[in-house]
């Protein structure tokens, strides 16, 4: 994969890529990592744990197309802390480049990404053209990694469970929670105890946003539509 | 899944006219799209004719969970008659060649029911195809959907590049449906066993 990876970015142009998800949370299982980014660059990334606050993943996340690095600041506002990462990255030797987001429900956020090196131009026409590209790479990524990791099982929520989790993510208390299901407050509890042993976590923050994630509920059960 | 062609027979049956009304909550109402009403509660467009077919998912209780519209690309389709310009080439088109228009589930489905009733359509569409002698579909996806589209890991490939069209991004797509289509969405854990259902019994 990372052969063809590499190819198919000369092919373009571009110096550099990146086929990654954005964040792990069960790291043996069916995430895509393959990089080819200035090891300096990379070194610093993961030591100073950069992924979670880089101001391009976190851009990827709020659109669904590709886009432009030099132009992330319409899509998000960059703070000092952004600017200084943005111009790191530049020092390490990495230019200009196009992120294309990879969402789909169900699954990690991540993106694939193919950049110039520093003080090369960008070609703008080409963004459609990565944008395919990037999505046929972050399926294959994902048809291989099916290959070499067995299904991993999301953790099930009863329909009941996901109700109290619902709306336990809205904030409501047990006692809340029993009168608007009509049902006992002790069998609430029970409800979300039995759903935060399914996840394995102790937190109800914790169980909402897991919920969350999995999409065993979804942000429309939480505020509505 | 229940089948239905052609309009006129669709309207007169509950569940097809539910389906036309749950289109209108869908692409009017939530995603406002430009598209025609009529009698102030069915979403029904120019290829809603006697040659469109309809497929429905329905739920335990035989109500429209989901639903998608089968246009012959022999004749006037979305992609041939009004984004052409999506394709590198010129449309493709043939009786072997359906186009999928109105993929569409139901608002009041929850974020996993979703996820599984969308299976069902997408093991359904399969299963049609391989029911009667259709070898690809095409279509045409905002991004978003192309995304999700193209992770159910059939073979699905892009007609053009993605367009950009009053703001939204577009792409024309074709998928090809062969003995090997059933396998593929299985290991994507997309393929959901669904049977053809009477609809005298679901009425």
């Amino acid at each position: 994969m990372s052969d063809l990876m590499a190819e198919i970015t000369k092919a373009m142009g571009f110096r550099h890529y990146a086929l990654v998800h954005h964040v792990d949370l069960k790291p043996a299982a069916r995430s895509v990592h393959i990089i080819d980014y200035p090891p300096d660059w990379v070194d610093r990334f993961q030591a100073r744990r950069l992924y979670a606050s880089d101001p391009i993943h976190r851009a990827s996340h709020r659109t669904n197309v590709g886009f432009a690095w030099s132009a992330v600041q319409s899509i998000i506002s960059l703070t000092a802390a952004d600017r200084s990462i943005l111009a790191e990255a530049y020092e390490a030797g990495l230019g200009d480049g196009f992120t294309v987001p990879a969402h789909i429900p169900g699954e990690l956020n991540g993106s694939c990404s193919f950049a110039m090196a520093a003080g090369e131009m960008l070609d703008h026409r080409q963004l459609p053209l990565v944008q395919l590209v990037g999505s046929f790479a972050f399926e294959a990524a994902r048809k291989i990694s099916r290959i070499h990791e067995p299904e991993v099982q999301c953790p099930s929520l009863t329909e009941r469970q996901a109700e109290c989790v619902a709306l336990v993510a809205r904030g409501k208390t047990d006692w809340e929670i029993g009168q608007i299901l009509g049902i006992g407050q002790e069998t609430v509890i029970q409800h979300v105890k039995d759903a935060r042993d399914r996840y394995g976590v102790t937190r109800r923050t914790l169980l909402a946003i897991r919920a969350l994630f999995d999409g065993q509920i979804s942000f429309a059960d939480v505020f509505g539509r | 899944m229940h089948i239905e062609t052609g309009f006129s027979q669709a309207m007169e049956h509950h569940l097809f006219r539910a389906m036309f009304e749950e289109r209108k909550r869908v692409f009017v109402d939530l995603l406002r799209w430009n598209v025609p009403v009529v009698a102030g509660r069915y979403e029904v467009d120019q290829f809603d004719d006697d040659r469109a077919i309809y497929i429905v998912i329905t739920g335990d209780d035989g109500d429209h969970r989901a639903s998608a519209r089968l246009l012959p690309t022999t004749h006037d389709h979305i992609l041939g008659t009004i984004f052409p310009n999506l394709c590198k080439e010129a449309p493709p088109r043939g009786a072997a060649i359906l186009e999928i228009t109105r993929f569409c589930l139901a608002r009041k489905l929850r974020a996993r029911e979703r996820l599984e009733v969308r299976n069902q359509l997408v093991t359904a569409l399969v299963e049609y195809a391989l029911g009667n002698h259709i070898r690809s579909y095409t279509g045409v996806a905002e991004w978003p959907w192309f995304q999700q589209i193209l992770s159910f890991g059939w073979h699905c490939l892009p007609l053009g590049l993605p367009a950009t069209d009053q703001g939204r991004c577009l792409v024309a797509l074709q998928i090809d449906i062969d003995g090997s289509t059933r396998e593929q969405l299985r290991a994507s854990g997309v393929f959901r066993p669904v049977g053809v259902a009477d609809l005298a019994s679901a009425a």
